[in-house]
C-alpha cells in the first residue's frame, strides 16, 4: 500500500486554477522527485498536500487515513511533514528554538533527544550555532536549519521544496550527500528540486508535471536516458 | 519645589508600572497577530468593576480578587477572540478595527447600562509610609510590585514555556507553525486571552486607588498606544520599561507646565517616536 497516495487533486488561487487534477503515489523506503519547469505548480500540489490550501477535487490519503479536509496541523502530527520553499524559519528565534518547534507535536516529543543528536551530527554547524536568532545565520546554515527542523518532527514522509535553490554547488552538494544517508536509514522523501540532474542521480523513482498536471512518471534512471526529459529539463541538446 | 517634583516622580513612576501592565496586554495582541484590539480599554474597566463586585457584594479582599478577575479576563478574551476576531483575521486590517471597536461599544453600552456613569469606588486602604517629603500609599507600592511580577511571568512564559514558545512562533511566521504540528488557531485565542487577562489585572489594581466608571479604561488605552510604540510589540519587557518612561514624564511634566499639558506632551513623543523610530524606542521589531 502507497504511503501518500495523491488522487485527482485540483485546486489554485482565489479563482484561478493551478493544478488540473494531479495524481501520485509514493512508497515506503522510497525516494521520488517530482520534476517540472518553473511554475507548473509543484509548489501548489505540495502546499495542497500539506493542507495550507483547500483542495477543489480529487482525494489525499496518508498511512491509510483520509487526510483531504484535514487542518495542516493535523498532517504533521500524523508524521507528513514540509520543508517548505524558502525556508520559511523562525527568524526571530534561535536555531534550538526552530528545532524545539520542530519537534512540537506528540509524536515527535517523544523522540526530542535521539532526534537533536541525530540533527546535530548531520549538520555540525547548527550545534555550533544553537544559540544564534536563525534569521542572522547565512542562506546554507538556514537551509540546513529548514531541513534539520523537519527531521525533528520524527516525519514518516519528508518533503523537500527546492533544497538547493540559492545555494552554492559544493553546498548543494552536501545537502545530497545527507539526503541519501537519511534514505539509507529508511526516511522516505518527496523532493522538488530545480538540479533536475542530482535529484534524479539519488531517487528511485519520479515524477514530470507539466500544466498542473502529472505527466508522466517512471524509474528515476530510465527518466535521465529519457530524450524528452534531457532536453527539456537537464539542457541537453540533441 | 524640589520635595515636591521627588514625590510627583515617585508617584508617576510607581503609576508606570501599572501603565506598563495595561500595555502589555495590547501589545501582546498587536504583536502576535497584528490585531490591534480597541476593546482594550472597556476591558480594563471590566477588570475594575469585577474586583469592585467581589469586594462589595462577597468582601472579597482587593488582591485576592486579582485571582478570579485573570480567569475571567482569559475566558472574556476567549470568546471575543470567537466571536469578533477570529473571523475577521485575514480580512484587511479595517476589519479588525471595526470588529474590536464593536466590542468596545458593546461593553460600554452594557457597562453603561448596568452600572450608570457615576464613579465607583473600592473603599479599601492599606494606609502610606513617609519618607522625607515623600508620602506614598501602599497600594501603589503593592501594585507595582504585582505589574513587577506579572511581567516576568510573563516573561518566563513566552521564552521558556513550550506553549509560550509556540505563541511566539505563530507570530513569527504562522504558516511555518501550521507545518510544525501547532495549531495557529489555539495559539492566537491563547495569546488573545492572556492579552485580555493582563488588562482586567491592571484594571483591578487601579481600582484599589483610583475611582472609575466604564469610561475609565479610555486614557489607560492610549496610554497603552504610546506605551507600545515606546517599548515595541510583544515584548514584556519593553512594554514595562514604555510604562515607567510615560510615568515618569507624567510625575515631571506638571512640575514645569499645567498639568492639562501632558496629554500633548505624551503624543508629540508618540509621533516623533513613529516618525523617527518606527521600531519603537526600546524594540528590536
Ligand atoms: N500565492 C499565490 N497567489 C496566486 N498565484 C500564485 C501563488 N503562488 C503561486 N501562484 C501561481 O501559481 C502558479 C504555480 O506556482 P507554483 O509556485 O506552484 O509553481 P512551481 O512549480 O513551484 O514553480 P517554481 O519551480 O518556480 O517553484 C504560478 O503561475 C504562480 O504564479
Ligand atoms: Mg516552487
Amino acid at each position: 500500500m502507497a504511503l501518500l497516495e495523491v488522487t485527482d487533486v485540483a485546486s489554485g488561487y482565489g479563482e484561478v486554477q493551478i493544478l488540473w487534477g494531479a495524481s501520485l503515489k509514493l512508497y515506503r523506503g522510497q525516494l521520488t522527485t517530482l520534476v517540472g519547469s518553473n511554475g507548473v505548480g509543484k509548489t501548489t500540489l505540495l502546499r495542497t498536500v500539506m493542507g495550507l490550501l483547500r483542495p477543489w477535487q480529487g482525494t489525499i490519503v496518508f498511512d491509510g487515513q483520509d487526510l483531504t479536509r484535514a487542518p495542516a496541523h493535523a498532517r504533521a502530527k500524523a508524521g507528513l511533514v514540509l520543508v517548505p520553499e524558502g525556508r520559511q524559519l523562525f527568524t526571530d528565534m534561535t536555531v534550538l528554538e526552530n528545532l524545539e518547534m520542530g519537534a512540537f507535536s506528540p509524536r515527535a516529543r517523544a523522540h526530542f533527544q535521539e532526534n537533536l543528536d541525530k540533527v546535530f551530527a548531520l549538520f555540525p554547524r547548527l550545534a555550533e550555532r544553537r544559540g544564534q536568532k536563525s534569521g542572522l545565520m547565512s542562506g546554507g546554515e538556514q537551509q540546513m536549519l529548514a531541513v534539520a527542523r523537519g527531521l525533528m518532527a520524527q516525519p514518516e514522509l519528508l518533503i523537500i521544496d527546492e533544497l538547493s535553490l540559492g545555494l552554492s554547488p559544493l553546498l548543494a552538494l552536501t545537502l545530497f550527500e545527507s539526503l541519501t544517508q537519511l534514505k539509507k536509514s529508511g526516511l522516505t522523501m518527496l523532493l522538488v528540486e530545480q538540479n533536475v540532474s542530482l535529484a534524479l542521480a539519488v531517487s528511485d523513482y519520479a515524477y514530470v508535471m507539466a500544466e498542473g498536471r502529472v505527466v508522466m512518471e517512471g524509474e528515476a534512471r530510465a527518466l535521465l536516458k529519457n530524450d524528452d526529459i534531457r532536453r527539456t529539463y537537464l539542457g541537453v541538446a540533441h | 519645589m524640589f520635595g515636591q517634583l521627588l514625590s510627583s516622580l515617585a508617584d508617576g513612576l510607581l503609576l508606570g508600572f501599572v501603565y506598563g501592565l495595561a500595555a502589555m496586554g495590547l501589545s501582546l495582541i498587536w504583536g502576535v497577530m497584528t490585531v490591534i484590539n480597541l476593546a482594550h480599554g472597556p476591558v480594563i474597566a471590566l477588570g475594575m468593576f469585577t474586583a469592585y463586585l467581589l469586594f462589595t457584594q462577597a468582601g472579597v479582599n482587593p488582591y485576592l480578587a486579582l485571582l478570579p478577575v485573570a480567569v475571567l479576563g482569559m475566558a472574556l478574551g476567549l470568546v471575543i477572540y470567537g466571536a469578533a476576531v477570529h473571523r475577521v483575521l485575514n480580512a484587511p486590517h479595517l476589519s479588525t478595527l471595526l470588529a474590536t471597536f464593536a466590542v468596545n461599544m458593546i461593553i460600554i453600552g452594557v457597562g453603561t447600562a448596568v452600572f450608570t456613569t457615576s464613579p465607583h469606588n473600592i473603599d479599601f486602604s492599606l494606609g502610606s509610609f513617609s519618607l522625607g517629603p515623600l508620602t506614598v500609599p501602599f497600594t501603589r507600592v503593592v501594585a507595582a510590585f504585582a505589574a513587577l511580577a506579572a511581567t516576568a511571568l510573563l516573561y518566563l512564559f513566552l521564552y521558556f514555556t513550550r506553549p509560550g514558545k509556540a505563541i511566539r512562533a505563530v507570530a513569527n511566521n504562522r504558516m511555518a507553525a501550521e507545518l510544525m504540528g501547532i495549531s495557529s488557531t489555539t495559539m492566537l485565542a491563547l495569546s488573545f486571552g492572556l492579552g485580555t487577562l493582563l488588562a482586567c489585572l491592571a484594571g483591578g489594581l487601579i481600582a484599589t486607588f483610583f475611582p472609575f466608571t466604564i469610561l475609565s479604561g479610555g486614557p489607560y488605552e492610549l496610554k497603552s498606544f504610546v506605551i507600545c510604540v515606546l517599548g515595541g510589540l510583544g515584548n514584556p519587557l519593553g512594554a514595562l520599561l514604555g510604562g515607567l518612561l510615560l510615568g515618569g514624564l507624567e510625575g515631571l511634566v506638571p512640575a514645569f507646565m499645567p498639568v492639562s499639558w501632558v496629554p500633548v506632551v505624551e503624543f508629540g513623543l508618540f509621533v516623533l517616536v513613529l516618525l523617527l523610530r518606527p521600531q519603537g524606542l526600546l524594540g528590536a521589531k
